[in-house]
């Protein structure tokens, strides 16, 4: 029968991670004990009724329980955020390296640098950038953004934040010069959102890519970029090309659709595989819908004037809306997600 | 990349662990004599340490031998626990040396 000693140890202990007393309790209460008895019977049932562990006794286990939570593998609900969190960075960083692979494309093509390929139509023809910068800076921000995207991806987070930080100061400038030369439509929020929500926003989250962050597989990140440009740009180029970009949504709803289609590939993934979700994945979905949906709203005001426009958005809105609504109770188990403990050293010896 | 640095306790934790496996309150024991008495581990202090020691491959458990019906659990130095040891030692060593040289004699004496 355990003494009152060893009972008053234990429910210190309580304050340690389950898996850490999993694999370290028996040895600490073996030890702590030792610290005690002396070997004289009489003695040591004395303090084994009457001792207790001393303050600072339980001020070390205290202090090793903090450092076991904030930095340890028990960490889970700072570990599923900040996954989450470092994923949708990735995401719309591909998403803005994407449009940047896109003008690449538009540009080299329409000004015939491949002289194997047929001419561009006019429909697909870039323009020439406008604002106060000259074109150049156009097209550096968007080639940025496709470095920013691969020195990400290849875990040179210093080298992206620095690129993608300097990749959004053009369009800041511009959209302060247009609201402030008139040049800019009131009520200016749609160009607003995509500034925040799609540039400053990932920027600022990238200080989630830290050295002891773990980090994601860079091979599948930057097939991502291809992939994406070839399942997603080349479709909706080709649609531009015969003349019919009336019937393709504007960026928004565009983003609105592939986030909302990726929940339901993702929700259908989970359900498949029987086997628990780290949540993580769902939690990320989640966080670039809010992302998706808070630029479709502010962006309504470009459509004041046209109310199917208005209708298309909040259509677009309800099937984000839907989609979220598959993958937000395995997003919301991700609070609780944590990475496996590590390995019980003692089992491991055995 | 330079490795991180020893923390005193786990120099000591080491130390203690060099010449042969001991048990927790083996190591307790041994650190304060090691230090004269400077160096007094707490039970939690002691695992947070022998945690960390065995998460980096430096120490790992020896065997388990049952006392007054409780479990002991021993733990022992690794080959790379051996190496980190004596670089630490050699550190401190070379620390310890240049020290000395720019206190002098005079610095020397005082100490003693």
């Amino acid at each position: 029968m355990s003494s009152h000693l060893e009972r008053r140890y234990r429910r210190a202990l309580r304050l340690l991670p389950g898996w850490y007393r999993q694999q370290w309790e028996e040895d600490m209460v073996a030890a702590f004990l030792d610290s005690w008895f002396t070997g004289d019977a009489e003695a040591d049932a004395y303090i084994a009724k009457a001792a207790g562990p001393s303050w600072a006794e339980v001020a070390s286990v205290a202090s090793l329980a903090a450092r076991l939570y904030l930095t340890g593998p028990g960490a889970p609900r700072r570990y599923a955020w900040g996954q989450a969190i470092r994923l949708a960075v990735l995401a719309v960083t591909l998403v803005q390296a994407t449009r940047g692979l896109n003008v690449l494309v538009q540009t080299t093509w329409s000004r015939h640098m491949f002289s194997w390929l047929p001419a561009a139509p006019a429909s697909i023809v870039a323009a020439t950038p406008g604002g106060p910068w000259p074109p150049a800076v156009w097209y550096l921000v968007a080639y940025a953004w496709i470095v920013a995207f691969v020195t990400l991806a290849l875990r040179y987070y210093r080298t992206a934040r620095v690129i993608a930080a300097l990749a959004i100061v053009p369009d800041l400038g511009q959209l302060l010069v247009g609201q402030f030369t008139g040049r800019l439509p009131a009520p200016y929020t749609g160009p607003w959102a995509f500034w925040i929500l799609l540039n400053l926003a990932p920027v600022l989250a990238m200080t989630a890519f830290h050295r002891n962050a773990p980090a994601a597989a860079p091979g599948p990140w930057l097939l991502a970029l291809p992939a994406n440009y070839f399942l997603v740009a080349v479709p909706l180029l080709a649609v531009q090309a015969t003349g019919n970009s009336a019937w393709l949504p504007d960026f928004s709803g565009l983003y609105c659709v592939l986030v909302a289609l990726a929940c339901v590939a993702h929700a259908a993934t989970t359900r498949s595989r029987h086997t628990a979700s780290s949540g993580v994945w769902s939690l990320t979905l989640v966080l670039l819908a809010a992302d998706a949906g808070a630029y479709r709203i502010f962006s309504i005001g470009d459509y004041l004037q046209d109310p199917h426009l208005i209708t298309v958005s909040l259509v677009e809105l309800l099937i984000l809306t839907a989609a979220v609504a598959l993958v937000a109770p395995d997003a919301a188990r991700a609070r609780t997600a944590t990475p496996a403990p590590p390995p019980d050293p003692h089992t491991m010896a055995a | 990349m330079a490795s991180k640095p020893m923390t005193g306790q786990a120099f000591f934790v080491l130390t203690a662990l060099a010449d042969r496996p001991r048990h927790g309150y083996g190591i307790v024991g041994e650190v304060a004599e090691l230090s004269g008495d400077r160096v007094k581990l707490k039970i939690g202090s002691l695992y947070g340490v022998l945690e960390r020691l065995t998460a980096e491959g430096l120490i790992e458990p020896d065997r388990e031998e049952a006392r007054d019906g409780r479990l002991r659990r021993y733990y022992r130095l690794t080959r790379d626990g051996r190496r980190a040891l004596a670089e630490e030692a050699e550190l401190r060593a070379a620390t310890a040396r240049v020290v000395r040289a720019r206190l002098g004699p005079a610095g020397t004496e005082a100490a003693g």
